[in-house]
């Protein structure tokens, strides 16, 4: 699974990814093309690497820090380049100048960090034999052509071109000749370091990302989570990052929650607006996150490993796949419960399963849905409405409303009981009271 | 030497823009190119859009390639490049892509010729010539044309030649009146600051300013809608059309009593696809256009040449456009 394939997720990692600023579009494209880590060694070694990143973000001075980010902005893609010069390709100019200007750019970078002392930061693999090919002159400028002193015979011709420019044009056959054997030799010494060139690319890619991770978790308040030894999530002061962002625009606060789960499938139930959802997303977004080595948006976060991650949200997308959105969810659930038997270590988030259908058969299919989980090796975190047995499963709600405002925290309960609070948060809405004053009598309250 | 070439050294832009091919645009870069002083000023050039044929493609006549002097920088597609005929030095390789490759950059080490194709969008544009600061270039020169299909706009530069001639019109008084409408567009004076900052970042649609500053959308995407109401806009002052401008949209603005004296903004002069006689009625009523961005007119050049082989009598041409639109204009072949 690689980061491209999960930004789309309905979880919100599109809005943490769009707030990273990262310099180049050749270092984006690089970290969009890794693959989620699910071993603790690559996970922890990740973390080893940007946590010296917030250090340094911590204590360099801006001005530092800027022209750092200024010297990565330079940074190209030229894949396709090293990949020609890979096959033992002639490289032309225009490929012959990319390679010599990421060169002079990793030693350039390489000085910066040095005289930073973040030296050890990275593995930047030494350039400076390239620079040597393809900077004859010494000049040490990312320019470049095929010089003068690459060759005495192109050299003199050169010199006649400019004394008779009325015979240039036949003078200049001669040079091209001579320059393409040039640029063959020139790729020649080239080609065996094919494989440092990738790696300088990839390692000042890397740079460019950690910083941007880094430079997040200072301005957004997201800290390094710890790996889970008993396969149990734990966060506190968990919250969303663009949901806090879109309540902060409306002068609102997000209150931050604690919520954990393990193996033990979990059931959270709730008032509407609940924030519900949003704890199903969190949960999603973080997962994401820890297993790309980004920063998490928790106080703390001890956090399990998992293989994959299902986020089953009944969303709009499923219309225009023509389905109903009741298929679409079926089908989605469909896809966990298929994984679910071929015993990888698993991740699913399921927001209000079978909402959509009538009541009765709706709670016989999401208590169903609980009995066939509960047995797997894997963790379950779902949200519903319906009265179901709690069985074995962990359950949450959320508190609710407290004294006329809503408390989002969440509590462990023992009972099954779901809360009945939709005609409150209904009136508190300024819906009709016929309405709702009606509902209660269907419902047999006494409004007194 | 013509008295153009010390004036255009007084600005960082110059766009050389033909009104139609083969009125001697080419002609009008080589001669400007030619009297450049390249040893001293960094001086830079491109043509905006896919110029790349040698032979032009509708008349088939010959279209030569731009000859640089040793010093020249220049920005072209990487196809272009390739197919160079001069040793020259690549400073940079850009992001920027055309349907012939990246936009490349270099300095021309010995003379000789290339096909220049840079930038074709916009913002390209804009980005191109950003760049360029980096690499202290002095003056930028963007070989640009009206007729062609690109959205990058000559009059990004700060100033800029006209090259008009025989292939525009082959009768002189037509000629003239064509050429004199558009230095008309090209003179249209710059909006106030206060609409430049506001409708500045709105890059599509219709909307409108009200007398206390505040803006309004039309809910139209384009000024060629045909169904165009303009309720409610008593209290409107200028009017910004973010597309093109035409006859149908101004024609309704004029017939409309609440809206007399409003102003009209357009991007640029390039935006303007009004027909002289519709123009000349809206700004007779009471209305006026205006432009967020504009380029100084330097001169006007003539070509009396037209593909076909027709010839208009140069002394004749020149002096009665120069009349027409109080500027200076020159036939450079028969300057050489």
């Amino acid at each position: 699974m690689k980061l491209k394939n999960v930004i789309e997720s309905p979880c919100g990692i599109r809005y943490v990814l769009d707030q990273l600023e990262i310099q180049s579009s050749c270092a984006r494209r690089w970290l969009l093309d890794t693959s989620m880590l699910v071993t603790a060694e690559d996970i922890d070694a990740a973390y080893a690497s940007l946590r010296r990143f917030v250090t340094f973000v911590e204590q360099v001075d801006d001005s530092h820090l800027n022209t750092l980010q200024f010297k990565l902005q330079a940074l190209k893609d030229i894949r396709t380049t090293i990949k020609n010069l890979e096959h033992g390709a002639t490289l032309d100019d225009i490929e012959l100048f990319e390679v010599k200007h990421l060169a002079l750019l990793s030693i350039d970078v390489s000085k910066l960090l040095q005289s930073y002392g973040m030296a050890d930061v990275a593995a930047i693999p030494d350039m400076r034999e390239i620079v040597n090919i393809l900077d004859p002159d010494g000049l040490k400028i990312a320019t470049f052509y095929i010089y003068d002193s690459y060759c005495e015979r192109l050299k003199d011709l050169r010199v006649q071109m400019r004394q008779q420019p009325d015979q240039a044009d036949d003078l200049l056959s001669e040079a091209n000749e001579l320059e393409n054997e040039v640029r063959s030799e020139l790729s020649e010494k080239l080609h065996p370091f094919a494989q440092s060139i990738a790696e300088v690319q990839v390692a000042l890619a890397r740079i460019d990302v950690n910083l941007a991770k880094a430079l997040q978790m200072k301005q957004r308040g997201m800290h390094f989570p710890t790996i889970s030894q008993d396969d149990t999530s734990r966060y506190e002061g968990l919250f969303h990052p663009q949901v806090k962002d879109v309540l902060a625009k409306a002068g609102r606060e997000f209150q931050k929650v604690n919520v954990s789960f393990g193996r033990r499938p979990t059931l959270i139930t709730g008032a509407n607006m609940g924030g519900k959802t949003v704890v199903l997303k969190t949960l999603t977004l973080c997962q994401y996150l820890f297993q790309f080595g980004f920063g998490i948006p928790a106080d703390r976060a001890d956090i399990a490993i998992k293989e994959e991650v299902y986020f089953c949200i009944g969303d709009d997308q499923s219309i225009e796949k023509g389905l109903s959105s009741f298929a679409a969810e079926m089908k989605n659930i469909d896809a966990v419960i298929k994984a679910s038997r071929e015993n990888r270590k698993l991740l699913a988030l399921i927001d209000e399963p079978a909402r959509t259908t009538n009541p009765t058969e709706g709670a016989a299919l999401v208590a169903a849905l609980l009995k066939v989980l509960s047995v797997r090796e894997m963790s379950l975190v779902m949200t519903t409405h319906y009265d179901i047995e709690p069985g074995e499963s962990h359950r949450l709600r959320v508190k609710g409303f407290v004294d006329g405002a809503m408390d989002y925290s969440l509590v462990e309960v023992q009972d099954g009981d779901v809360p009945h609070e939709a005609l409150n948060i209904a009136e508190s809405l300024g819906i009709d009271s016929e309405w709702i004053e009606q509902a209660r009598k269907e419902l047999k309250i006494d409004t007194k | 030497m013509l008295p153009f070439i010390d004036e255009i050294l007084r600005y960082d832009s110059l766009s050389i823009v033909g009104l139609e091919k083969n009125t001697g645009k080419t002609e009008c870069l080589k001669y400007v190119l030619s009297h450049m002083p390249v040893a001293t000023r960094r001086i830079a050039v491109t043509s905006i859009g896919i110029d790349g044929e040698s032979v032009d493609q509708v008349t088939r006549t010959q279209k030569p390639e731009i000859v640089l002097r040793e010093g020249t920088y220049f920005s072209t597609s990487e196809m272009h490049y390739r197919q160079r005929r001069l040793v020259s030095e690549l400073i940079d390789v850009s992001d920027e892509n055309t349907s012939l490759g990246r936009v490349v950059t270099a300095k021309a080490l010995t003379s000789g010729k290339i096909l220049l194709s840079g930038p074709s969008s916009a913002m390209g544009l804009q980005r191109w010539m950003c760049g360029m600061r980096h690499f202290d270039i002095d003056l930028v020169i963007i070989d640009g044309a009206l007729s062609r299909m690109s959205s990058a706009s000559p009059a990004v530069s700060q100033s800029m030649i006209l090259a008009t001639g025989a292939a525009y019109s082959a009768n002189i008084g037509t000629l003239v009146q064509k050429t004199a409408y558009v230095v008309e567009l090209i003179g249209l004076e710059l909006t106030s600051e206060d609409n430049i900052k506001l409708l500045a970042p709105l890059d599509k649609g219709l909307w409108w300013v009200d007398k206390e500053g505040g803006l309004h959308d039309l809910n139209m995407l384009t000024s060629l809608s045909s169904q165009i109401h303009f309720d409610g806009m008593e209290t409107c002052s200028t009017i910004y059309v973010a597309g093109a401008l035409v006859d149908g949209f101004l024609e309704k603005i004029r017939q409309n009593k609440s809206l007399k004296g409003v102003e009209i903004v357009v991007r640029d002069f390039t935006k303007i696809f009004v027909s002289p006689q519709q123009f000349k009625a809206f700004v007779k009523a009471g209305g006026c256009v205006r432009v967020m961005q504009k380029s100084k007119l330097i001169a006007v050049t003539v070509n009396p040449t037209s593909p076909s082989g027709y010839v208009l009598d140069s002394d004749t041409l020149c002096s009665r456009l120069s009349e027409a639109i109080q500027l200076p204009v020159y036939d450079l072949l028969k300057n050489e």
